[in-house]
């Protein structure tokens, strides 16, 4: 049969070839025919006459071809398509619930398609994206995993490093752009010359820079520009939304930074490096005498036609190993990775994507199932219609056929409803975007269309083969008696039926337990010490410029002054500043080597700690403790002794006695020279990156000492951090028009985000595993109440001879609560082999985690028992005498 | 003549060798004696049918007077379906011939 | 898919209506009547099916070729009978010579050497 409908096919795509194969065929016969009468003595003209004449018109016999082609897709399957429809649409209800499970079902697995598709699979949007690599700066002997590069080993790459074609450096940081009289901060790229060549891509308007352009564009210590004004290039993204894609906004100039800037070019929309969040580009060239120990510039790198991955990292690290010989007091202990640019940026969301995709498939198949069980209680009601088909000749394969087709027709109209849930879905995703990379570039392309095309497919067989092959397998007419509710094979249509209830319940059991331990996992994050209490504060990073700032101490003045005041609105306990936050992503970052002051000979003592500058008020601002010593205060002034304050973990490194307090600290800044610093307090440890993160070692500068222009403010108030945003921003307006500041978060928004996938992950799980058990659920009623349906006579007699209700009750919901504790064994042991593919996404908690487990596998059996008690407890209510008298 | 024995036909002339289109038809015009004038109308579509059910395959070649045709041939499907069909005829027209002669 | 016995559905319409015709030459007889005597008399051969024969009872009844009438029958039920006309009778003869030939003609290809 199956090899048939192939043929048929290829007869429909070769249509055409057909055709002329035909016309040249049936003009041979009737040469032929007419050479025998010409030789059998006619003259050529009355021979072809004759032959034609006797044999038949030939186009009779080209369109009989063409209908024997044609006729089966136009009658047959025309026929069966229609058939199925008058068929689904006299049961409406029954179609509306198949048609939406379907939906469901293809909608949610083909939205997390396009997701895993466009953040994992998909290549990046440039040109040949398997060529790109990140490289990271790493220093395994003072435990550094991850570290930007520096701008003085760069050109030394370049040069000797030939297995990349091209090295470029980004460093990303907000700057004020003020257009007329508004200003805001926005995320602006520093650019080397050779990043957009690299990456292959030109501007969508105008141009990016020249050479010239990007060989000027010098910066200072605090990255502003010296030299001639600034040329810079708008992201697409930034253009539309800000400029509304303005067209003539190239050649005019906006003011950065107090600076003004002439608008060269805007890149395309599919273009987001570095991140999608960088609004502008600036070229950025560099002097002759680059510091080699200033570790903040991002790499990017194209490898050389043929060159492999490991290839090109050995060959960068012997250059590293060279230029840590030739300059061994900035370079010394330093070497490189290289990873995958794709790799980079997708992280390991992949994962749980993954693992997602896999639920969503569970998900799906529970929903066909439930269909599928939904047909079969129908097709049986229905068995003798089949019967009736077999005695007027159709073959076994033709009524295979004709019953697939109503699942057919379900699952396209159910599969192109589920596109349109689909797109709606990805359109709300877009809007809540959950912390996943490339997140702009997911769409139903397709690739998600085809996706959606062949989970309905899948949808159709799986719902529609059971009930479909169920009734083909009727008998002939001869054997049809009067009524019609036993068909032949009850015994095997029990099994098949019992096998898809058991089979959701499992898939049910396999996405609880999965969810149950996402949650559990999630739970175990949530109750993490952070370190700070997050409950109340707000935070504004604020980017000061050098010009206005850079000199005598204005800096200084400014963050005093506006501490002073936010402390001084109505409802704020607190404020201070750091130039890194916890849990926020802006900021100078960075670390440098620091050892006791007595213990400077000690290679063990000398670890690499985080820097950070802190003003007054930071640690009560943050709810940190002060655990030895005092916070910063006035004492910490420009003309007082240099001070530190430590971290809990590295004042026990450094003095496992306990003595910090006390002594002296040295920082080592390289070619700016070492410092000792007292140490006059010790603080408790924070998870900077969030629950997931461990502690690091890291010391706090007064910010007074050592005043840095950009600064992240955080304000502590004793109600609605979020409602206070506004006074927040009226005061930085009244301080300084020109400085706003870069978006002000919640800081437990933020820290929030910090776990977001896993907070993501665990509602989706969690809410595919609901519907999942539902589905379930509602499955082992259909089938108990089916039963109950089929065995009413049976029941009825039972009562009728002596059974007690209670023993039908029990029997009825005994047979229940046997097929959930199948379903439950089999979930379980699914479960249990395929933990190791959710063990990654989980935090503090074990895949064999006894009370996930309890959950599951208690949890849900009880509620199927109870589930089995209505159509049990219906059972009961059977009037044997009415049953008996209508037979 | 219906189309299930113009089938028969077919496949016995082709068990006896292959041949093109009217070739077949020629054959069976001859042995039936001429009873059988077998049209361009219910050859063709008859070997469509045989061809797509596998019971017969077909190859252009070279033709007797150098033009290309498309020769059939039986396939060893077809050969055990005319065996079926053969056995079958001779049992219904023995039997219905025993009716009609019947007195 | 074929069944085990050759069934009427397999025949041409003529051939049923001949085969009809010649029983009703027998004389009258219901519908059941007809397809057990042709079931005997070709020997379990053929199996008539009540799908084919009534329509081709109610063909020919259209075309004048056989006459029906209700009737009691002895165990006092309601049957239609059905009686050969004159028409029938001479396309009874047609028919049997029509088959004849066709049925050498068909024997003679089968059976021809090659």
């Amino acid at each position: 049969m199956l090899w048939k409908l192939r043929r048929r096919c290829w007869e429909l795509w070769h249509g055409e070839q057909l055709e002329r194969d035909a016309e040249e065929e049936l003009a041979l016969h009737l040469e032929l025919a007419a050479a025998d009468r010409v030789s059998a003595g006619l003259d050529a003209a009355e021979a072809r006459r004759r032959a034609r004449l006797e044999l038949g018109n030939p186009d009779a016999a080209r369109d009989a071809l063409r209908e024997g082609r044609a006729g089966f897709w136009v009658e047959s399957v025309g026929k069966d398509a229609i058939l199925a429809l008058r068929a689904l649409r006299s049961r409406p209800a029954f179609a509306a619930v198949c048609t939406l499970t379907v939906a469901l079902g293809v909608g949610a697995s083909t939205a997390l398609f396009a997701v895993v598709d466009a953040v994992v699979l998909k290549p990046l949007p440039l040109p040949d994206p398997s060529a790109l690599v990140r490289i990271y700066d790493v220093n395994p002997s003072k435990g550094v995993e991850r570290s930007g590069v520096t701008t003085g080993n760069l050109a030394d790459w370049r040069r000797l490093a030939p297995r990349y074609r091209g090295i470029a450096g980004h460093y990303t940081m907000g700057r004020t752009l003020t257009v007329g009289q508004d200003s805001e901060v926005v995320l602006t790229a520093q650019v080397t010359e050779d990043f957009f060549p690299l990456l292959g891509v030109e501007a969508a308007l105008g141009r990016t820079f020249t050479s010239e352009e990007a060989r000027a564009a010098l910066y200072d210590n605090a990255a502003a520009p010296v030299g001639p004004d600034p040329v810079v290039v708008l992201s697409h993204d930034y253009w539309q939304r800000r400029f509304g894609a303005d067209p003539t906004l190239v050649g005019r100039t906006l003011v950065l930074e107090r600076r003004p800037a002439r608008v060269v070019g805007v890149m395309p929309a599919s273009f987001a490096m570095p991140a999608p969040d960088v609004q502008l580009y600036m070229p950025w060239g560099f002097s002759g005498d680059e510091p080699r120990d200033q570790h903040y510039v991002s790499a990017l790198a194209r490898l050389a036609p043929g060159a492999s991955l490991l290839e090109a990292e050995a060959e960068l690290r012997g250059v590293a190993n060279a230029l840590a010989r030739e300059h061994p007091r900035t370079n010394e202990g330093w070497t490189v990775n290289v990873v995958p640019l794709q790799q980079d940026l997708v992280g390991d969301s992949g994962r749980t994507l993954f693992v997602l995709l896999g639920a969503v498939s569970l998900l799906l198949l529970v929903a066909c199932a439930n269909v599928a069980l939904l047909s079969l209680a129908r097709g049986l009601e229905r068995g003798h219609e089949a019967s009736v088909r077999l005695a007027i000749g159709a073959t076994q394969g033709r009524l295979l056929r004709q019953f697939l087709m109503e699942p057919l027709l379900v699952s396209c109209a159910g599969g192109a409803l589920g596109a349109l849930l689909a797109v709606v879905g990805l359109a709300l995703l877009k809007h809540f975007p959950a912390g996943l990379p490339r997140i702009h570039e997911v769409a139903l392309d397709p690739r998600a269309l085809v996706f959606a095309a062949a989970a309905s497919l899948a949808a159709a067989l799986v719902s529609g083969l059971p009930a479909a092959w169920r009734r083909t397998r009727a008998q002939p007419v001869s054997e049809l008696s009067g009524t019609p509710t036993r068909v032949a094979g009850a015994g095997e249509r029990h099994r098949i039926r019992d096998a898809l209830v058991i089979a959701e319940v499992a898939m049910a059991v396999v996405l609880l337990a999965g969810a149950s331990l996402l949650v559990r996992s999630y739970q175990r994050l949530q109750a993490v010490e952070p370190g700070f209490d997050p409950r109340g504060v707000l935070v504004a990073p604020i980017f000061l410029d050098m010009e206005r700032y850079g000199h005598d101490g204005r800096s200084r003045t400014y963050y005093a002054g506006l501490i002073e005041r936010l402390t001084a609105l109505p409802g704020v306990v607190s404020a201070g500043g750091a130039t890194a936050l916890p849990a926020s992503p802006l900021g100078p970052d960075f670390e440098r080597p620091v050892w006791p002051e007595e213990s400077a000979s000690d290679e063990r003592l000398r670890r690499p700690a985080w820097v950070r500058m802190v003003t007054t008020g930071y640690f009560r601002t943050l709810g940190m403790r002060i655990e030895a010593g005092r916070a910063f205060d006035g004492r910490d002034s420009p003309d007082g002794a240099r001070t530190v304050i430590l971290s809990h973990s590295l004042a026990r490194r450094l003095w496992p006695d306990g003595g910090a307090l006390g002594r002296r600290l040295v920082v080592d800044y390289s070619t700016a020279g070492t410092y000792p610093y007292d140490v006059v307090g010790v603080v408790n440890d924070v998870r900077f990156g969030g629950p997931r993160s461990e502690p690091r070692y890291e010391i706090y500068l007064p910010h007074a000492q050592r005043p840095y222009l950009i600064l992240n403010v955080a304000v502590r108030t004793s109600e609605d951090p979020r409602r206070l945003a506004p006074a927040v921003r009226q005061v930085l307006r009244e301080l300084d028009p020109g400085k706003p500041a870069h978006g002000i978060h919640s800081l437990e928004d933020l820290l929030g985000a910090t776990y977001s996938r896993d907070r993501h992950a665990m509602l989706v799980l969690s809410a595919f595993a609901c519907v999942a058990s539902v589905l379930a659920l509602l499955g082992i009623h259909g089938v108990l109440a089916h039963r109950v349906r089929e065995r009413t006579r049976e029941i009825g007699i039972r009562v009728a001879i002596g059974a007690e209700r209670g023993h039908v009750l029990r029997w009825i919901a005994g047979y229940g609560l046997r097929l959930m504790l199948v379903g439950v064994a089999v979930g379980g042991a699914l479960a249990a082999t395929s933990a190791r593919v959710v063990s990654g996404l989980l935090f503090g908690v074990s895949p064999a985690d006894p009370a996930a487990a309890a959950l599951v596998l208690l949890a849900l059996p009880l509620v199927g028992l109870v589930i089995s008690l209505h159509p049990a407890w219906r059972a009961t209510r059977i009037d044997a005498a009415v049953v008996l008298r209508t037979g | 003549m219906a189309a299930e024995k113009l089938e028969l036909l077919i496949l016995k002339t082709l068990a006896l060798g292959p041949r093109h289109g009217y070739g077949i038809a020629q054959r069976i015009e001859q042995v039936s004696g001429g009873v059988f004038r077998v049209t361009l109308g219910s050859l063709y579509p008859a070997l469509q049918r045989l061809e797509r059910n596998g019971l017969i395959d077909a190859a252009w070649k070279a033709s007797e007077n150098n033009r290309r045709a498309r020769y059939y041939r039986i396939t060893p499907a077809g050969k055990r379906r005319l065996v079926a069909e053969q056995a079958d005829w001779e049992r219904v027209s023995a039997a219905v011939m025993r009716v009609l002669k019947a007195t | 898919m074929r069944s085990a016995a050759p069934t009427t559905s397999d025949l041409l319409h003529g051939t049923l209506d001949a085969l009809v015709l010649k029983t009703l030459a027998g004389g009258p007889r219901h519908g059941y009547g007809i397809a057990r005597f042709l079931e005997d008399a070709t020997r379990g051969v053929l199996s008539i099916e009540e799908g084919s024969l009534y329509p081709s009872l109610y063909r020919m009844e259209r075309k004048d070729l056989v006459d029906a009438e209700w009737t009691t029958s002895e165990s006092g039920r309601r049957v239609k009978l059905y009686r050969l006309t004159p028409t029938g009778r001479a396309r009874l003869r047609a028919e049997m010579a029509a088959w004849q030939q066709f049925s050498v003609a068909i024997s003679r290809v089968l059976l021809a050497p090659a």
